[in-house]
């Protein structure tokens, strides 16, 4: 049973159709990339996957449970985390806090262990605790958002673009840190304008275009086919 | 300011005419630093003292009135800080705060009149049902706030009405408050304890205050430091820390963000409740005082930075002070006027405010 099911959904914003009858699924401990052209509905299909949308048709299910209309506070606690592209740091919190809110579902719990854990995958945090995360360069927020989604320990964790605006050394340290998260048993899934990168490390990937899936296959697939090539990583 | 971004886009016609060195004391947007309006203000008030001075006023008095400014501003702050964490949360102004402040004064009051009275604690002029009366009032005007939340404010927001309607509709609500509390308890002057004397103690230099004055600070004092360890160190206070922040990304994190509004309209109604007790003992209780207090405490809010709640308690003490000041020479119902004219001063220096966090 895959971990997460999202089967023929349809789903937008007002009269816009932006997913039109969408399929696919991240299995256990996998690192799944979704590629495709601006406006083919990546961003919105990762809203609609954390209950931030509803859909209109079809359903989505996540660890054998549909969560269609479950709110995001609900699915978080259900094992699932989402980092969005932008906006994705308290600006006007400290780093600390902003991963005490990442664990905001478990009340009162002591979250030194948790926070243990996100302190040795991103060492730098911890030397900048006390500092407000608006403070930070890109690629420090970055780790500040992936750290405070990585607080609840989630079996599935969504990225939105995560290496969006970075310098290309950004970038891979980015990238090598989503393969050690996926290396402590956590599934990835990720849009990714960096689609040659993404697709290298991923165990699958699906090209969206148009609210659809066009292709899908394993990384390696995804990268030998010459029309993926040619249409969406740049010849 | 339009010609100051204009002179620093071209620098050679700014020396030419001698105002680069105004200039280069600007920040790259032609904005002054919270040090230099800090400064500015403080040679304001001083000037209004020195005038209150020479208008025949004796220093003592001028003094006195400078610490009944400080009590004014706490009172001021009080309503104030429910107004600037509501804006933060909830991105509008409230125009009905200031009926949170009326309710709260009028709550206690009715408590008082079916409570039975004790005697007058220390050298206060009330005695313990006062205190109760508060936290009566307390409690209900932070449900009547839930509650307005929940029947008006929460089906603006799911609806994605735009702000100014959310705006509209709280001033709406500011004349349906009013107009209850004028039901209930008439449109005449009320006082705690008619007629009970409330005499000033004298302090060094010639200050005199009244007992009920040092409460008031005292409890504005307790009350603002309490809300400032909320906010940093509880959960709540963080996650409503978060919110105001960026509501998206406090859902993303798996905060209810329904219920932290709750919490915060809870607090700044609980606050302006208190505030309007506080304003009651040390003036007297009208049907208006929330609506006349509306306009000086926007204008600490927003000179202090809208949506930060120590910008609006250093924006209430500078305006009661300088409203106190100013009575020496002025007619006091020029206070309104003199709260506005200094929020004008600050925001032609510093358009988002003192402590602005943008």
């Amino acid at each position: 049973m895959p971990l997460l099911e999202v089967d023929s959904v349809t789903a937008g914003y007002g009269d816009t159709e932006i997913l039109r009858g969408l399929s696919m699924v991240v299995h256990e401990n996998e690192i799944v990339s979704i590629i495709g052209p601006n406006g083919a509905g990546k961003s919105t299909l990762m809203k609609t996957v954390f209950g931030l949308l509803h859909p209109r048709q079809g359903s989505i299910t996540f660890n054998g449970k549909d969560i269609s209309r479950t709110a995001p506070y609900d699915i978080v606690l259900q094992g699932m985390c989402y980092v969005p592209q932008v906006a994705n740091v308290f600006t006007t919190l400290t780093v600390e806090e902003n991963l005490q809110m990442g664990a905001f579902p478990l009340g009162k719990a002591d979250l030194s262990e948790s926070k243990d854990r996100v302190y040795a995958m991103f060492p730098k945090l911890r030397q900048r605790r006390r500092q407000l995360a608006g403070k930070m360069s890109g690629g420090e927020r970055q780790q500040v958002a992936m750290g405070s989604a990585l607080m609840l320990n989630p079996r599935l964790l969504l990225l939105d673009e995560p290496t969006a605006a970075l310098s290309p050394k950004l970038v891979d340290e980015i990238f090598e840190r989503i393969a050690s998260i996926r290396n402590t048993g956590i599934a990835i899934l990720m849009v990714e304008q960096n689609a040659r990168q993404s697709l290298m490390m991923a165990d699958r990937g699906y090209v969206l275009a148009n609210g659809e899936n066009r292709h899908e296959g394993t990384g390696r697939e995804m990268l030998d086919n010459p029309e993926v090539g040619r249409l969406y990583l740049g010849g | 300011m339009a010609d100051s971004t204009m002179t620093m886009t071209d620098g050679d016609a700014a020396s030419e005419t001698g105002s680069g060195a105004e200039v280069a004391a600007r920040s790259s947007d032609g904005v002054r630093s919270p040090r230099f309006v800090g400064g500015v203000l403080l040679l304001v008030l001083v000037a209004m003292w020195v005038a209150g001075w020479f208008s025949g006023t004796t220093a003592e008095e001028m003094l006195s009135l400078t610490v009944w400014g400080v009590m004014l501003g706490g009172i001021i702050a009080l309503g104030g800080i429910g107004l600037t964490l509501c804006y933060g949360v909830l991105k509008f102004p409230n125009f009905a705060h200031g009926e949170f402040l009326t309710l709260g004064a009028y709550i206690t009051y009715g408590s008082i009149l079916v409570l039975p009275q004790t005697n007058p604690i220390w050298r206060f002029s009330f005695g313990w049902e006062l205190l109760l009366g508060m936290v009566l009032a307390i409690i209900i005007t932070a449900v009547v706030a839930i509650v307005l939340d929940k029947l008006l404010y929460r089906r603006l927001r799911m609806h994605g009405s735009p702000l100014v309607l959310l705006a509209m509709a709280s001033l709406g609500m500011e004349f349906l408050l009013r107009g209850i509390v004028y039901l209930i308890w008439g449109s005449n002057y009320h006082f705690y304890y008619s007629g009970r004397a409330n005499p000033a103690m004298d302090f060094p230099f010639g200050v005199r205050v009244q007992a009920d004055q040092l409460f008031v600070f005292a409890l504005a004092f307790i009350l603002v430091v309490a809300l400032y360890w909320m906010l940093t160190r509880t959960r709540m206070g963080k996650a409503m820390r978060a919110t105001a922040d960026n509501p998206d990304l406090a859902q993303v994190r798996g905060i209810n963000t329904e219920r932290v509004i709750a919490w915060t309209w809870a607090i700044g109604a609980g606050l302006a409740a208190v505030g309007g007790v506080m304003y009651g003992l040390a003036s007297q209780m009208r049907p208006d005082m929330g609506f006349l207090l509306l306009l000086p405490l926007f204008a600490a809010v927003i000179m202090g930075g809208i949506g930060s709640a120590w910008g609006a308690l250093v924006g209430a003490i500078i305006i009661g002070v300088a409203m106190q000041l100013t009575s020496a020479f002025l007619n006091p119902t020029y206070g309104p006027a003199v709260a506005f004219t200094l929020m004008v001063l600050v925001l032609l220096m510093r358009p988002q405010g003192l402590f602005a966090q943008n």
